[in-house]
């Protein structure tokens, strides 16, 4: 039995709790919040064995094999230190830390304790994320990916989560180096890392705060991106994130020499793109049908793992705590290798360098064409 | 000015009032009462981003004597809530998380703020009373009988978290936290529940008459009585329970006088507002759905949120009747708006805004 402890008990423990619940042969042995009523909340919500308000109480008295944290990214990489260093495996949910030297670091303890410790990126593991995966790896694209395209949106509204961010001038997510964008972007980045064979790809970022935030009074926030991200003799990738195009797409696209996959996080659906065409008229006419049958197919593939009881909105959560704790056991590799993890924080970390500069090059300027900002500023990284 | 005479009133009018979610659509019609009533220091505890002309109104609102205090911060700063705290007499707290899906967020903004503000009070020694308002969403109702009575003595819910509404769970373990300084710190308190409040810049349609979510509108509540209060009624019952001396620790549920049928107000509600179609569900349906929705959700490990289930139908759609008899014989409130007033005020609100149905 896998004893598993949550540190930090705000929304996205919830769902740890949940999907934590739905795996065999493991147990919840503690929770953690530095504010006690909010630890307690957890543990009189979900069979929990016993919650504290200090970590070192929790890993002393609870003795837990595996600890998720939940907290502001801020704090991941001191409690995954703790964590390590008393023996125990970590799971931290995205992202993973505030920058690359953190993780880096966490990964080199980790490695040195012989513990092993991933990073939430679970909209990977949901079920049209590992079809895609299989097709990649069975050769569908023909070969590795020339183009990427992945979408990460955001509904920015003045309830929930966006509304305490854009109410709070103090918000913990404004402290971040990325804001907003640090707390969000790290699933859509991570799926073009996984597939991006160089470590040092060029990233050129461009960004800016939504006429639409702007007139509710807020100039910090930056909530527009538009990332181009090329690996010499490599692949090339755009990333775009928007709070405010419609519909708010969290999608991916990738084109190999051959074929091309798109998968839609929300609809739940892994379309093949055929590369060859077909003859005259015959294009006009063949395609829609084929398309139709994948949707149909897709819709089939839905309903069966719905009847199934597998198709809870975190269900690739389960899947990749699942796949972590399979690898605690059997001391088998991690689901995501710590190469994807170093690489996706690298990416942050000059979209974000790129960002902070240029916020402060518009300061000092009122209009900057698009253009200008994406010539010649590319950060190798 | 002051209606309850000082005999009648536990604080004088300069006395400091805080009030938090004083930007409200409850909020801002209470400190106008309390302005009504004569009182002449109040601090409104505001968030930080409550909107410009909001805040602006509160403070225009006061003539000549009155001092007003906007006071804008955050409940989950200690140290805002010292200093918001800081020489209050009467405490109306108003402040909630609500329209939260998540049951942390919810936690956090209702029983989180709540505690730092109890601390905060004590703190400073200076409080003749902290009202807290809660909510009808509290009460269990599941052993009582259909078209039994609600009153302040039902029992309040045991197990919230199995309710499937995180605003219930909030409220039910902020009432708790309340209770617990009350007899812990001998703070003086009181508690008052209101049932729906409606007004003009309330939109929706309460949930308790039926619920739009699967396109067309299934109207759930049938014959049963909607425990509705209208806002200047309600601000002037959470007034009242903070001046009223001899009340401390008591419990008020607030509802107004002739309260509608759900099919009567339904009926109004497409008259005057706009018309849509609906779909009218009786109540062994609606509990037959509500327990086949619990126990899928149960048995699918969440797929479907449990957000349909049997507590939820015996809180919101059972058939029940309200009394507001409390209210009136311990702290003489009276509903000066009439119901049918009320109403007309709400439909004409929602018809110059966007309806919903």
């Amino acid at each position: 039995m896998l004893k598993v402890a949550i540190v930090g008990c705000g929304k996205i423990a919830d769902s740890h709790a949940m999907q934590i619940q739905r795996i065999k042969d493991c147990e919840i042995v503690g929770v953690c919040d530095r504010e006690p009523l909010m630890a307690r909340q957890l543990y009189e919500r979900f069979p929990v064995k016993s919650y504290f308000s200090h970590l070192t109480q929790l890993l002393d008295e609870a003795r837990p094999d595996v600890v998720h944290i939940t907290t502001p990214p801020e704090s991941h990489f001191g409690i995954a230190k703790v964590c390590l260093e008393r023996g125990c495996h970590v799971y931290a949910e995205k992202p993973f830390t505030i920058n690359e030297e953190e993780a880096r670091g966490l990964i080199a303890l980790a490695n040195e304790r012989k513990r092993k410790i991933t990073v939430g990126h679970d909209d990977q593991f949901s079920h049209v994320a590992r079809r895609m995966r299989t097709l990649v790896q069975s050769g569908f694209l023909g070969d590795g990916p020339i183009h990427m395209e992945s979408y990460y949106c955001y509904e920015l509204g003045r309830t929930g989560y966006a509304g305490s961010l854009l109410d709070d001038q103090h918000h913990w997510v404004r402290r971040l180096p990325g804001q907003l964008l640090h707390n969000t972007i790290s699933h859509g980045i991570a799926r073009i890392a996984e597939f991006l064979t160089s470590d040092s790809p060029r990233v050129m970022a461009y960004g800016f705060v939504s006429p639409v935030l702007k007139a509710m009074g807020e100039s910090e926030i930056i909530d527009e991106l538009r990332v181009i991200i090329h690996e010499e003799e490599g692949a090339t990738a755009y990333f775009t994130f928007s709070s405010q195009m419609r519909p708010s797409l969290h999608k991916f696209r990738v084109y190999g020499p051959k074929n091309g996959l798109v998968v839609d996080q929300d609809q739940e659906t892994l379309i093949k793109l055929r590369g060859p065409t077909h003859i005259s008229y015959a294009e006009k006419f063949i395609p829609p049908v084929t398309m139709a049958e994948q949707y149909l197919g897709n819709l089939v593939t839905n309903v069966r793992t719905f009847l199934a009881r597998d198709f809870q909105m975190k269900a690739g959560m389960k899947h990749l705590i699942e796949r972590f704790y399979h690898s605690i056991l059997a001391d088998t590799p991690e689901p995501i290798p710590h190469r994807e993890i170093l690489l996706t924080a690298r990416i942050m970390d000059a979209i974000f360098a790129q960002l902070n500069k240029k916020q402060s090059q518009v300061e000092a300027r009122d209009c900057v064409p698009l253009h200008s900002e994406l010539t010649g500023r590319g950060l190798q990284i | 000015m002051l209606e309850t005479g000082p005999n009648a009133c536990i604080i004088g009018p300069d006395d400091l009032i805080l009030i938090t979610g004083a930007t409200g659509f409850i909020g801002s019609r209470l400190v106008k009462t309390l302005q009504d009533r004569g009182f002449r220091n109040l601090r409104c505890f505001t968030r930080a981003s409550s909107k410009v002309p909001r805040v602006k109104a509160l403070a225009a609102g006061f003539g000549h004597q009155a001092r007003v205090e906007v006071f804008r911060g955050n409940l989950l700063s200690r140290e805002d809530c010292a200093a918001a705290a800081k020489g209050a007499v009467v405490v109306f707290h108003l402040a909630a998380g609500r329209g939260e899906k998540s049951y942390p967020e919810a936690f956090l903004n209702s029983v989180v703020t709540t505690r730092n503000l109890l601390d905060a009070v004590l703190q400073h020694g200076s409080l003749k009373r902290f009202v807290n308002v809660s909510s009808f969403t509290v009460y269990s109702n599941t052993d009582k009988p259909q078209r039994g009575l609600l009153t302040e003595m039902c029992p309040v819910e045991a197990h919230p978290e199995l309710r499937g509404e995180a605003y219930c769970f909030a409220k039910v373990k902020q009432d708790k936290i309340v209770t617990e300084y009350g007899s812990k710190y001998r703070l003086p308190y009181v508690i008052v529940r209101p049932g729906y409040v409606l007004g003009p810049g309330k939109k929706n349609i309460t949930g308790r008459v039926g619920i739009g979510t699967f396109g067309v509108f299934l109207h759930l509540g049938g014959s049963n009585e909607i425990p509705f209060t209208y806002v200047d009624n309600c601000a002037d019952a959470i007034a009242l329970a903070g001046l009223t001396p001899g009340i401390d620790s008591e419990v008020f549920n607030v509802v107004d006088d002739d309260l509608p049928s759900s099919r009567h107000f339904l009926r109004l509600y497409k008259r005057k507002v706009n018309r849509f179609r609906s779909l009218y569900i009786p109540h062994c349906i609606s509990y037959a759905l509500c327990y086949l929705w619990e126990r899928y959700s149960s048995w699918s490990a969440g797929q479907l949120p449990p957000v349909f289930n049997r507590k939820e139908w015996h809180c919101h759609w059972k058939r029940t009747r309200y009394s507001n008899a409390k209210l009136k014989t311990r702290v003489g409130w009276r509903p000066r708006v009439p119901m049918a007033d009320g109403l007309e005020r709400y439909f004409t609100g929602c018809r110059g805004g966007e309806a919903h149905a």
